[in-house]
């Protein structure tokens, strides 16, 4: 008895189970959305940008690197803020459109005053008064301009930490606010004299996607466009760059039922996850992007050429900060990631993944798995197991084409990796139907197989039997001198139902004969050898051969009910007189030879028509007298009808090669070239009905047999 | 070979042309049962009009003995007319007019049989 579950993967193909295991897949997609299976989605999209990344050939915004030139140039980090702050005003003399610093000025510089008064306590007052301070000086050059300085939001209030900190208002549309953005407990920010001096601050938190909870090797996909720090709303240091160009006084954001849908500035906005978050369209690393701050400070770049460009001052020194790793498989320094948030923001260029794309996905996977279901079972082996890849295929470039024509992130690996039970399950049903297919089929071959070569063994063994029923004259008259008689037959099929007689009824008179029954096979066959065995018994038994042959008749009658009869030729001939007794019943004349010429031993009137034709006929017996050296030619009409396609053999090519046969040859040679003569006609045309000659040659009494015949 | 049908006042007539050999007696014979069991006692004889047949082996000679069983074995009546040289020599070896009388033309056939 079959189990629950074998009986559940056979119905109707496996096909039932599929459907589970396919509700199952969609309730598993709807639940675990936010936890995409094995990590395939972000895979999917990083490959989708390494191929399609983001051009950037525009360049809108520059960054002023404090690189390890700088360093080796101006000095270990940190530089003094004087220093920091000339490099600010060559920059701002330049007339950028904003110039961002993401660099964090915690603490005051160490030689301000009130530092300088913390650790040398010794010194006067009026010296310390008469100092510069460097941290005044970089607040006035913040303020000749359009800067920005960086903010991180932290989670815990860290020493130099504040709670709160300057805030942008928000214009929200379509209902929601900014409760979704992320929240910080905390601003680690600069100084406030220098936020107060900047014209803005923007958040520099760019939290990358955690791998393996080590968030060192995570990938940088997304950062929030704007975050609340406290009470603070604070947007990212790109967004606030270009908040503080256009001088706009609020951020504005578009929400719909799922959350944020846009967040930005003026004509300047992006689609964001629900959460504010920004899923950003990397391009590639641009080195031309980078300005050297040594080249700045030593006048090598000239300012002009920040302006009318963001400008991003920043640190790529070794040491100095974390990279980030890139989709494209790049890391760049966060600086880098600044400045493609403006590219894209001005470009309006971000990916797409909106809230009801998980939805699209689950009908998607529904709709790829019904088609499975119903197509695949129906397909031969060979086109199922690429109805998955094309599927699989399909899926992938549909989503792809989706990506380069709107930045649109249709999940297909996740929904191709939760078709893959169902795909395995009904390709597997299919290949176990076809292989019982062709189980089936082999097992039926071979039983054909067996069941031909048992009837062609049975018809060998019928073949055997009725052959061996034929006598062989060669044997059965060895010793005999005064006649000679040789026969051949060869049924056109496996056996047939030809026949030819001989045997001795007394020292004197023997007994020949040919019969055909009409049809051919194993009826034919079997009518034969009842026949032949009648006709042998009776022709013993029963002196007057018309008799006998009625006799036969009667017997043969009584059970037919294929309606078979036979032709048939029989005579006794006194081997010492010579006298041929016959009887013919609806057999062709056989041939007689006398010297050179060629007669029929036709019966005329005595003729009976065939035996079983009529049930119950009065043959009459008729005789000849045959002369030493005559020759007696019995056969059937598989020498006369035998064709080549056009024409028959005929009895006049019967008559013609018997009056060309040596007048000395054994009967044993005429009677094989009888069969090769007709063999030859037929060319190779197959015989269509059994061949039958029968050759006796009466030599004479012993005592006067002919010197010629005993060579 | 192929066979017509024809219409006589007082018989069915049938009429084979070609040759009736070991390829064509058994579709000749399965034509033959067609007409055959409107052949009984009292109805019209059966003539088969061989004046196209042109040849006929012993196959050909077993469809029509068992045509005649059945006929004969229903109470009918069959007959053979204008039998042409080649199988009249057939039908002479097989002495088959003592299986089914023979005559030379259909009109002949009719008037003896009905």
């Amino acid at each position: 008895m079959k189990s629950l579950l074998a009986r559940l993967l056979g119905a109707h193909h496996g096909r039932s189970l599929a459907l589970v295991l396919l509700v199952l897949a969609a309730l598993l997609q709807v639940w675990r959305q936010e936890a995409p299976l094995f990590g395939l989605r972000h895979l999917l999209f990083d490959h989708y940008q390494r191929l399609h990344p983001r051009d950037r050939s525009a360049v809108p915004a520059l960054v002023v690197d404090i690189d390890e030139a700088s360093l080796v140039a101006q000095g270990q980090w940190p530089w003094p803020r004087d220093r920091v702050a000339d490099l600010v005003a060559r920059i701002l003399a330049g007339r950028p459109l904003a110039l961002g610093i993401d660099i964090l000025f915690v603490e005051p510089d160490r030689l301000s005053p009130p530092e300088l008064a913390r650790r040398l306590p010794q010194l006067p007052g009026e010296t310390l008064a008469g100092l510069p301070d460097p941290d005044r000086r970089l607040a006035q050059a913040l303020a000749t301009g359009p800067t920005v300085l960086a903010v991180s939001g932290v989670a815990a209030a860290l020493p130099t930490a504040r709670p709160g900190g300057r805030s942008v208002s928000l214009v929200s549309r379509g209902g929601g606010g900014s409760e979704g953005l992320p929240a910080y407990g905390a601003a680690l920010g600069s100084l406030p004299a220098l936020e107060e001096a900047a014209a803005g601050v923007g958040l520099i938190n760019t939290p990358p996607d955690r791998a393996g909870g080590d968030a060192d090797l995570g990938v940088l996909r997304r950062l929030p466009l704007a975050g609340r720090i406290g009470d603070a709303l604070v947007p990212a240091l790109g967004l606030e760059m270009v908040r503080v160009a256009l001088g706009a006084a609020a951020l504005e954001a578009q929400s719909g039922l799922r959350g944020l849908e846009t967040v930005g500035v003026g004509d300047y906005r992006l689609p964001t996850r629900a959460d504010g978050q920004l899923l950003l369209h990397f391009g590639r690393l641009a080195p031309d992007r980078r300005v050297s701050a040594a080249s700045v400070l030593d006048g090598s770049f000239a300012p002009a050429g920040f302006a009318g460009r963001f400008v991003i001052l920043g640190l790529t020194g070794v040491g100095l900060v974390d990279q980030v790793l890139t989709p494209l498989g790049e890391k760049i320094p966060g600086i880098d990631v600044h400045a493609q948030v403006i590219e894209s923001l001005l470009a309006g260029d971000a990916l797409r993944r909106p809230g009801w794309m998980p939805a699209l996905e689950v009908g998607v996977l529904l709709a790829a798995g019904l088609l499975l279901i119903v197509a695949l079972p129906a397909l031969r082996p060979a086109y199922a197991a690429g109805s998955g890849a094309a599927v699989a295929a399909g899926l992938v470039g549909a989503g792809f084409a989706a990506f380069v024509a709107g930045g649109w992130l249709f999940d297909a690996a996740t929904v191709i990796a939760l078709l893959n039970p169902l795909f395995i399950l009904l390709l597997g049903n299919t290949l176990v139907d076809a292989d019982r297919q062709r189980r089936a089929a082999e097992n039926a071959l071979q039983a054909s197989r067996e069941a031909a070569a048992r009837d062609a063994g049975e018809l060998d063994a019928a073949r055997r039997i009725q052959m061996g029923l034929l006598p062989d004259p060669q044997a059965l008259f060895a010793d005999e001198s005064r006649f000679r008689l040789a026969a051949r037959l060869e049924p056109a099929r496996a056996v047939g139902g030809d026949y030819y007689e001989c045997f001795a009824l007394d020292d004197r008179r023997v007994c020949f004969g040919v019969g055909d029954v009409s049809g051919k096979g194993v009826p034919a066959s079997l009518f034969m050898t009842v026949a032949k065995t009648l006709a042998a018994a009776l022709v013993r038994r029963v002196d007057d051969l018309g008799e006998a042959l009625r006799q036969i008749e009667v017997e043969l009658c009584r059970n037919n009910p294929e309606v078979l009869f036979v032709t048939t030729f029989i005579a006794v001939l006194d081997a010492d007189s010579g006298r041929l007794a016959c009887v013919c019943a609806g057999h062709d004349a056989p041939v007689l030879r006398r010297g050179p010429t060629l007669l029929r031993l036709a019966a005329g009137d005595a003729a009976g028509p065939p035996v079983g034709a009529l049930g119950n006929y009065p043959f009459v017996a008729f005789s000849r007298q045959l002369e030493p050296g005559d020759l007696v030619c019995l056969f059937t009409d598989g020498v006369t009808e035998a064709t080549d396609g056009r024409a028959y053999y005929g009895g006049d090519r019967l008559l013609a090669l018997l009056a060309a046969a040596p007048a000395d040859g054994p009967p044993e040679a005429l009677a094989t070239a009888i069969r090769d003569d007709v063999r030859s006609f037929e060319a190779g045309h197959p015989p269509a009905d059994d061949l039958t000659v029968l050759v006796l040659r009466w030599d004479g009494p012993a005592a006067s047999r002919p010197a010629a015949a005993a060579a | 070979m192929n066979l017509t049908v024809r219409d006589h006042p007082i018989a069915f007539v049938v009429a084979p042309t070609g040759r009736i050999d070991h390829g064509s007696a058994d579709p000749f014979l399965l034509a033959l049962q067609e007409v055959i069991p409107t052949c009984s006692a009292g109805s019209r004889p059966l003539i088969l009009d061989f004046s196209a047949v042109q040849y006929i082996s012993s196959a050909g000679l077993r469809s029509l003995m068992v045509a005649a069983r059945q006929i004969k074995a229903a109470g009918g009546r069959i007959g053979i007319a204008g039998v042409q040289p080649l199988v009249r020599e057939v039908f002479a070896i097989a002495r088959f007019e003592l299986v089914i009388p023979c005559f030379e033309d259909v009109d002949a056939a009719a008037r003896s049989l009905a």
